[in-house]
């Protein structure tokens, strides 16, 4: 059984940073401190991590206000709009407001990834983007181009992203799909997600690639996502239960959303072990990963660093190996 | 006594004053925040201009005390509110930081865990529900005793609601106790059990001591109700365990939500006899913001409706014109305008002190408007 753990997307901010971006705003800090505390942040979560013996790190992503803000802000064709709720839960995002059909500009989200990922860790490094359906559902579409079509589009675009960073290193990458469960595709918008993940997988050019979706029950999206092009679909273990699910593709691996964001309780690792198992039965997913099943940023930052542990401890009760640190 | 047509009320927090921040921490006020507190004060006298006023203008306001301070700010609210010409008025919850933080630390049973940020740089200090739900003493009273004693009209008591402190915390006591893998069926159950004991144990001494002072009109403030509209029922179970048995008016006021989708669920609350929602903030040139009224229509519910008619997310200021148009489109959707209380769409902490005044002055004039165009109808 090929288990690997890894974050699944932000990490929530230190109660340093949370002191110092507020300290920014009331004009009481320098924007170098507060960078450089990001920076240093960022270090901490990449040993918090490597401790862990994750597989693959991120870095926190901790600079990022929302998962489409960088895009927003360098991409031509967009302006960054207003407060929007981030599907059910009480955290926001600026909503992107899309007025032409948006270009990308090189090197410009490269610039934006956590710097520790691009350096020599002893981790591999993962990029996190939106995936294009729910980017595509979650901004205001105000150039008129149809959402099939920007679908595709977003798709191309990212697809051009990866390959960018494909060529300084990075072979990871994962696509938040929270909007594929909560608002499912169907006809010919389900026909232009799978269009966009198969421009997608030609800018992977062989990278391992992950869908991850949360918020929702994953169970009746399954037909679509098992369609995608991608190594791995991850569903969020809170909203899903597998006995849901009758069989799982071969070639393809499977993303196991085990640490609830939602609750400060921590999971027990026997549980995420057991129910690894059942998924197992029902088919032989190339490999499982583990991670949490929605943004982490939902908690504060020490419960976060708490219930990370679980990574170390399920891989441990699902193969007896130790993974890292608990 | 028989309220006028179209009465108006406020719905929640104001900015708080430059000068009441900076004297509650005991700095010199510097010259905005002197200039601001001369300028309301002229308007609305709510402190002397001798005496204590000049010693606190002096920059002396560690002598002034903070209490002083918070006083004069739940003063100058109240003639804020009384003089822009609403009928139901408080204080613009000059005394509380927020709506979650203040409630919580008057409970046992939780416990504060760090920051979580809704968005951008914004943070805000979250709890779990970590024990037994318990509440030491009732809270807000003697918030309420003061402007009880202070204002001219009758005041309406805004209050957290159950649901929106449990969905605003973390809930390990009650899902802790739910055995395996806490899936959808766990975290529900823990859910129901969590909001009906913030409830019982807390909002309904809360409320029960609020009317025992003379408090006789309640808002309870569900923000959070349009997060999961498939707990709408939560919410509505909430609002009865917090009620149950208690004689006042009470209001349910919920905003920037998918109302639709928490009906027929939120019909359940019983003894709400008001819903008070934002509607101005989705009304366009192009959408019409009120036509979701026509739901009450639909469910045959007769409540009165607090009629959000000022948006709270913009300057601009609404015209006594516009503000018109919306209650009497909403009248004739209603088909009763003495079901209607006239009131912004949310809180108008979000406003400087100054364009929130005029947007009240807009919905006064456009309340009379209304209220002028009907008599002359009614005796046409």
């Amino acid at each position: 059984m090929n288990v690997r753990t890894s974050l699944t997307g932000p990490f929530p901010r230190s109660e340093a940073l949370v002191t110092a971006t507020r300290d920014l705003d009331r004009g009481r800090t320098t924007p170098q401190a507060v960078e450089e505390l990001f920076r240093a942040t960022e270090q901490e979560v990449l040993q918090l991590e490597e401790r862990l013996g994750v597989d693959v790190v991120t870095g926190g992503y901790l600079d990022w206000q929302d998962l489409f803000r960088p895009f927003a802000e360098t991409w031509t064709g967009f302006t960054v709009g207003p407060v929007t709720r981030w599907f059910e839960t009480n955290t926001f995002y600026r909503q992107p407001i899309l007025h032409a059909p948006p270009e990308r500009v090189a090197g410009a989200i490269a610039r934006r990834l956590p710097a520790g990922l691009h350096g020599s860790g002893a981790k591999p490094g993962k990029v996190i983007f939106p995936g294009p359906y729910t980017f595509a559902t979650s901004l205001e579409n105000r150039s008129g181009e149809t959402t099939e079509s920007l679908v595709h589009r977003l798709g191309k675009l990212l697809s051009e992203e990866v390959q960018e960073l494909r060529g300084t290193g990075f072979s990871t990458f994962q696509f938040q799909e929270p909007a594929l469960v909560v608002r499912p595709p169907t006809g010919t918008k389900a026909e232009a997600t799978l269009a966009a993940y198969r421009a997608l997988a030609e800018g992977l050019d062989g990278a391992t690639s992950l869908v991850w979706t949360y918020f929702g029950d994953a169970a009746p999206a399954f037909p679509l996502l098992h369609r995608l092009p991608v190594s791995v679909v991850g569903f969020d273990l809170a909203e899903t239960d597998v006995a849901d699910l009758t069989t799982w593709p071969d070639h393809k691996g499977v993303g196991l959303g085990c640490i609830d964001p939602r609750t400060t309780l921590v999971e027990d690792p026997v549980d995420v072990a057991a129910i690894a198992r059942t998924l197992w039965e029902k088919g032989r997913p190339s490999s499982i990963w583990l991670g949490p099943g929605g943004p982490l940023d939902l908690l504060p930052w020490e419960p976060a660093k708490r219930k990370l542990h679980l990574l170390p401890a399920a891989r441990q009760a699902l193969t007896g190996a130790h993974g890292g640190a608990a | 006594m028989t309220p006028r047509l179209y009465p108006t009320q406020e719905i929640g927090s104001i900015a708080k004053p430059r000068w009441q921040l900076q004297g509650q921490r005991g700095e010199s006020l510097d010259g905005p925040a002197r200039s601001e507190f001369e300028l309301w004060n002229q308007k609305l006298e709510f402190a002397p201009s001798n005496g204590t006023a000049a010693t606190f203008l002096a920059g002396r306001s560690r002598e002034v005390g903070a209490a002083q301070v918070r006083d004069w700010g739940a003063l100058f609210a109240l003639r804020y509110f009384e003089s822009a010409g609403l009928d139901r008025v408080y204080d613009g919850e000059a005394r509380r930081i927020e709506m979650y933080e203040y409630a919580i630390r008057q409970m046992r049973g939780f416990q504060f865990l760090g920051h979580v940020r809704p968005f951008d740089n914004k943070y805000y200090l979250k709890a779990a529900g970590t024990g037994e739900v318990r509440l030491d003493h009732p809270y807000h009273i003697e918030e309420f005793d003061f402007v009880k004693a202070h204002a001219k009209g009758e005041p309406k008591l805004p209050i957290t609601g159950p649901y929106t402190l449990a969905d605003w915390s973390y809930n390990e006591h009650y899902l802790g106790r739910q055995k395996g893998w806490k899936g959808r069926t766990a975290r529900r159950t823990a859910q129901r059990e969590f909001v009906v004991e913030i409830a019982r144990q807390a909002i309904r001494p809360t409320l029960r001591a609020l009317i025992d002072r003379g408090c006789k009109v309640i808002q309870i403030d569900e923000p959070a109700a349009g997060t999961h509209p498939d707990e709408a029922d939560l919410v509505a179970e909430g609002f009865n365990a917090a009620t149950e048995g208690l004689d006042a008016e009470f209001s349910m006021h919920i905003c920037f939500s998918e109302y639709r989708s928490l009906f027929p669920a939120l019909l359940e609350a019983k003894r709400c006899t008001q819903w008070a929602w934002e509607f101005a903030n989705r009304d366009s040139a192009d959408v019409d913001g009120y036509e979701v009224l026509n739901m009450f229509k639909e469910y045959g519910d007769t409540r009165q409706i607090g009629l959000g008619v000022l948006d709270v997310h913009r300057d601009e200021v609404e015209t006594p014109q516009v503000v018109a148009s919306r209650i009497e489109r909403s009248a004739k959707i209603l088909g009763d305008p003495a079901r209607i209380w006239v009131n912004p769409d949310c809180g108008l902490r979000t406003r400087s002190l100054a364009v929130a005044y005029r947007k009240l002055e807009a919905m006064d004039a456009g309340a009379k408007i209304a209220r002028e165009r009907h008599d002359g109808s009614a005796h046409r």
